[in-house]
């Protein structure tokens, strides 16, 4: 059981970063951003293409498809802050679920779908404990978790930019009107956690499966996690994240329980809404 | 009044369906195929057109053009049930040649029963390819390869420990069981693990690897699609466990595969259903070869599945006597006599039996780590034994 709890922990990471990021566009940008692992695996599959196609060297490439996995969020966070700046939070994430379709079928149109060749970033066992393997993506992806959020947490509460994040996020037209560059603070949040999220898929997914969906659809473990921290609190995202690998790899090792394992995410929000909703009487929760 | 009784009976067999083709009229030949969707297999119907277009270009079948109908079933139930329909009802096709999808034959086997009607099946996937008496696929399948690939495994490279990784969809684990009982029968082996839960289109597979490695295998079977191969692959190799052999199926050899595969254990190996296009000097897939490339069709076993359809198709369509219908073309199938191939370990009869399953030769082939490239490893095909 020791030995599939921490095999999932490599999983785990995965979903606390990408946690961590849907609680700081959430927080800052009003948006719950279902095209977050989208971006982040049409940028490592963009870096596949650039080494096949034009022959870079795998880092060159992987960091092309890093800087362009940003670019693809800033240019939809630019979609967003220029035409749905004053709707609400629903209506602009459901464009980020159009955009979450878009993608998919763009990759297997782009790339059909046949296995890419991905070059491995990180490959093979880092350290044994007890017996049990723990893997060098592992140790990237939880550590990538800590310190992004770590960061951010810096980032929010001890500089100027953050507090100016801040305030866009709390009163975002009181702070417009102060004279705070609204539109170009949201892009970069877009741009940050876009490359953020691109990092995390391209070190992870030639690791594992890499067909686009099961990429893309990373997002609703990540989403079950960031729902532990309430979309605000990025410490229980990531707690959440590894939680959840851990309690994946933990299921999987037994007969009985391991055909559960892929619907936890789900199970996981449905209990964290319910318990959300605890207090609440029928007509204020309608 | 004469006259218009004529015209009355003509119209009223043209409405039964009952109209033969003038002698003029193109030959309709249909196939049903996954060409979108998340899985797609358009090779098959492309190198049976292919096959066809090279009959038609030498004159076609006793004066008669083939006109080849592929239709999309999207890998969707309904739009395969829809284009068997169009085929079969609408289009009034002779018989269905070249068709490659996950699901046609379970949704359409009982319809091409009641119309009467066979598909020579390119590549035939789902149980119901090969438990049908209107439908002969020309492929061993994964259920027969999987027998071959644990035979090859245990026989050829004494390997103990074999464990099993199912990837089960639908109804096919029954299917999967008996592949693995009848190599316990051939051999009077088990299998030391067998784990049916594995997920298809899973993110990580580490979960299911560190089990089996806890299990004490040393080798595992796997009927794998190929990002879940890679996935499972990449585990492995990420809990460093680099001496586990990979007995797999048709499903992985591809170039792509290969291509995306840096660290395969031990080695992977396949009982290819076809002799194996990657060797690309081979004397037995030199005609197929030459086509599909003037044509520029892609070199999968799809298009060999699909290729060699055609081929027995159109030898036994040369053979009939007289008028070419459903009724003739479904006679000549059921009695055809045995057609040997190169690319193939088993001729191929369509026969009269209750269901198809006869192909039982495969051509083992090898990835080795670093290599990136599949080789031949043996020098002749491997059988699973009658008795």
């Amino acid at each position: 059981m020791l030995q599939g709890a921490l095999a999932g922990l490599a999983a785990g990471g995965l979903y606390a970063v990408l946690a961590v990021c849907l609680t700081l566009m959430s927080r800052l940008v009003r948006v719950v951003n279902f095209a977050q692992a989208a971006t982040g695996m049409v940028g490592s599959y963009l870096a596949v293409w650039l080494v096949v196609h034009t022959g870079l060297p795998e880092w060159a490439a992987t960091l092309g498809g890093i800087l362009l996995g940003a670019g693809l969020s800033a240019g939809l966070g630019w979609i967003v802050c220029t035409w749905l700046a004053e709707t609400d939070t629903g209506t602009r994430s459901a464009v980020t679920a159009a955009v979450l379709l878009l993608l998919i079928s763009l990759s297997f149109i782009l790339f059909g779908n046949k296995p890419q060749p991905f070059r491995p970033v990180l490959a093979g066992p880092a350290f044994q404990v007890g017996g049990v393997v723990v893997s060098q993506v592992t140790v990237a992806t939880v550590g990538l978790a800590v310190l992004v959020a770590l960061a951010c947490r810096l980032l929010l509460g001890r500089t100027a930019v953050g507090v100016r994040l801040r305030a866009l996020s709390e009163r975002p037209t009181t702070a417009e009107l102060l004279g705070i560059p609204a539109k170009p603070l949201s892009i970069a949040v877009w741009a940050g956690t876009g490359l953020v999220a691109t990092l995390a898929i391209s070190v992870v997914a030639p690791s594992q499966s890499n067909d686009p969906t099961s990429l893309a659809m990373l997002v609703v473990p990540a989403s079950a996690a960031a729902l532990l921290g309430g979309f605000r609190r990025l410490d229980l995202a990531v707690g959440g994240g590894l939680v959840l690998g851990v309690v994946e790899g933990a299921v999987a090792q037994s007969d009985h329980l391991s055909l559960v394992r892929y619907f936890l995410p789900l199970l996981f929000i449905v209990a964290l809404l319910l318990w959300s909703q605890r207090k609440e009487v029928w007509d204020a929760a309608r | 009044m004469r006259a218009g009784v004529a015209a009355l009976a003509a119209v009223a067999l043209l409405a039964s369906g009952c109209a033969t083709s003038g002698s003029g009229d193109p030959i309709v030949v249909g196939s049903v195929n996954a060409l979108s969707g998340a899985a797609t297999f358009p090779e098959a119907s492309q190198a049976a057109r292919a096959v066809f277009d090279a009959a038609n270009a030498q004159g076609g079948v006793n004066g008669r053009k083939i006109e080849y109908k592929v239709v999309d079933d999207k890998g969707d139930p309904a739009a395969a049930a829809a284009a068997a329909r169009e085929i079969v009802g609408g289009d009034n096709a002779v018989a269905l040649v070249g068709s490659s999808s996950l699901i046609e034959c379970e949704i359409n086997a009982k319809y091409y029963e009641q119309q009467q009607v066979l598909s020579v099946q390119g590549i035939g996937v789902d149980p119901a390819c090969f438990a049908s008496p209107n439908i002969a696929p020309v492929n061993v399948g994964p259920f027969h390869d999987m027998t071959l690939t644990l035979l090859y495994g245990s026989e050829v490279l004494h390997l103990q420990d074999i464990c099993a990784l199912l990837e089960i969809a639908g109804n096919t684990l029954p299917a999967y069981q008996a592949a693995i009982d009848e190599w316990s029968r051939i051999t009077g082996k088990k299998l030391r693990y067998v784990d049916a839960t594995v997920p298809y289109g899973g993110s990580d597979y580490t979960s299911y690897i560190v089990k089996a490695r806890a299990a004490g295998c040393k080798a595992i079977t796997v009927n794998p699609v190929e990002p879940d191969s890679v996935g499972q692959l990449k585990a492995a190799q990420a809990q460093g466990w680099t001496d586990l052999t990979w007995l797999l199926l048709t499903s992985v050899y591809s170039e792509n595969y290969a291509k995306a595969v840096s660290e395969a254990g031990a080695g992977v190996y396949v009982p290819a259903e076809f002799y194996p296009f990657t060797d690309s000097v081979s004397q037995q897939t030199k005609a197929w070869r030459d086509l599909m490339t003037s044509k520029h069709i892609p070199l999968t076993s799809f298009s060999q599945g699909g290729y060699l359809a055609a081929t027995y198709f159109l030898d036994v369509l040369r053979g009939i006597k007289g008028e070419i219908t459903r009724e003739s073309v479904t006679a000549a199938l059921r009695g055809m006599k045995p057609i040997s191939d190169p690319m193939v370990g088993t001729p191929y009869a369509f026969g009269t039996g209750k269901a198809h399953h006869d192909n039982t030769a495969g051509w083992p082939v090898k990835l080795a780590s670093g290599t990136n490239k599949w080789e031949p490893a043996a020098s002749d095909w491997l059988r699973i034994p009658k008795n």
